[in-house]
């Protein structure tokens, strides 16, 4: 009986450590006009500026990193629930300086359904203050740094779906 | 006869480890007693690892075992064992800063010349020790320098497009420091960050980055090829890190 209780707390616990492990913040930094400027894995310049007008989630990433790897199907399911809901939204995945070998790489294998961008000399990475990843920024449709979140997340979950949706109306 | 002579070598080397390591017991300020994992030599440099993983460090005890054949003499005192301390963040706090210097002191009566390391979150004892030692015995030279082993001394979880806090420890010595951080591992990008408030009360310190290895490397259960390299030459990595502390201190 004491273990039954003991492991159904147990549960409890975990349950509620796994729900409360990761929020979006509002942001707290400095950064007033975030840039990037950085090419996908064709090739193709993206700019956070022709983005203008949906809200963007930037990630910076690395495929060393696990909760990284572990968080993109739910990053294309967010994506896919979101396009399907009708909110202009895009993911800009950062990789952390790596090379495009071992990004291609990873990409067959793990299939991330949104755009991937290459930073190999880690220039974005200075600008944008990040010291670990898996970094997150939502941007509003404004180019404005909304929310940021550290760590990995079940990105289609209830909250954030309705945060970023939130988001889009203004 | 070959087979013979292979079986002699290996036996040999085996019986030169456990002769090499000793036992020293050192009474603390704390009214405590440390157990020292000793690795003799004869040279004029005195290594200490502030290890904190009740002994379970195989990877550092070879190490130890290079750097004390290659003259380098290494004590390893264990201390969250000492104070029979869990290994997490919070326990680091219960160590008195006055145990920490008094083992400098044990190793400084050598009249060697005195280096610290350690790794990971272990780093800020590190930091501690160096600092007191500076207030409690400033007359005292032989303090050369540190060397610390991807440093994780961020106070809090990282806010991203934050710059990231440091335990307190951070920027209160002015001993050399050299700061060596994994290629592949997230922490890279905030080494010069950490460096310049490292530098901030006074030390020289060089940071550089081991290209190819994840953070812990050598605790990893999963070591890729580069990992298992410079595990297996991690004495040469420090003894690189002292030839560049013995260079900053001159």
């Amino acid at each position: 009986m004491i273990n039954a209780k003991k492991i159904l707390l147990l549960l409890l616990l975990g349950l509620s450590l796994s729900i409360g492990a990761a929020h979006l913040k509002p942001y707290s930094g400095s950064i007033k006009d975030p840039v990037i400027s950085l090419k996908d894995l064709n090739g193709t310049t993206h700019t956070l500026a022709q983005y203008r007008g949906k809200v963007v989630l930037v990630q910076f990433w690395a495929t060393y990193c696990p909760p990284c790897v572990k968080e993109m199907p739910s990053m294309n399911k967010l994506q896919d629930k979101l396009a399907e809901a009708g909110v202009p939204f895009k993911i800009l995945a950062i990789d952390m300086a790596e090379t495009k070998a071992e990004v291609d790489a990873f990409v067959k294998k793990i299939k991330p359904e949104f755009t991937i961008l290459m930073d190999e000399t880690g220039s974005s990475i200075g600008q944008w203050n990040v010291f670990a990843a898996p970094s997150n920024f939502i941007i509003n449709k404004q180019g404005k740094i909304a929310y940021t979140l550290f760590g990995g997340v079940e990105w289609d979950s209830e909250e954030i779906i309705e945060k970023i949706t939130e988001l889009s109306k203004h | 006869m070959l087979v013979k002579n292979i079986l002699l070598i290996i036996l040999s080397f085996y019986i030169g480890i456990i002769h090499a390591k000793e036992l020293n017991y050192i009474e603390l300020p704390s009214g405590e007693e440390t157990e020292i994992r000793v690795f003799p030599a004869k040279g004029g440099i005195l290594l200490i690892g502030f290890a904190c993983d009740n002994g379970k460090s195989k990877h550092e005890e070879a190490t130890s075992q290079s750097l004390a054949e290659d003259g380098i003499e290494v004590w390893m005192p264990d201390m969250l064992s000492t104070y029979m301390l869990p290994k997490t963040r919070s326990s680091y706090a219960e160590i008195p800063d006055e145990d920490l210097t008094h083992i400098i002191y044990e190793a400084i009566s050598t009249n060697k010349d005195v280096y610290i390391v350690a790794s990971g979150p272990d780093t800020q004892l590190l930091l501690r020790a160096a600092a007191q030692w500076k207030k409690e015995y400033p007359d005292y030279k032989n303090l050369k320098g540190a060397v610390l082993l991807f440093p994780r001394l961020n106070n809090g979880e990282p806010v991203p497009g934050v710059e990231p806090k440091y335990v307190e420890s951070v920027g209160t010595t002015t001993i050399p420091l050299m700061v060596l951080e994994g290629g592949r591992t997230p922490n890279r990008w905030g080494l010069n960050h950490l460096s310049g408030k490292l530098a901030a009360s006074g030390s020289q310190v060089i940071s550089k980055i081991v290209p190819d290895i994840r953070g812990y490397f050598f605790k990893r259960a999963d070591p890729n090829r580069a990992e298992d390299v410079v595990t297996s030459q991690l004495s040469g990595l420090i003894k690189v890190s002292l030839f560049y502390l013995q260079e900053n201190s001159k």
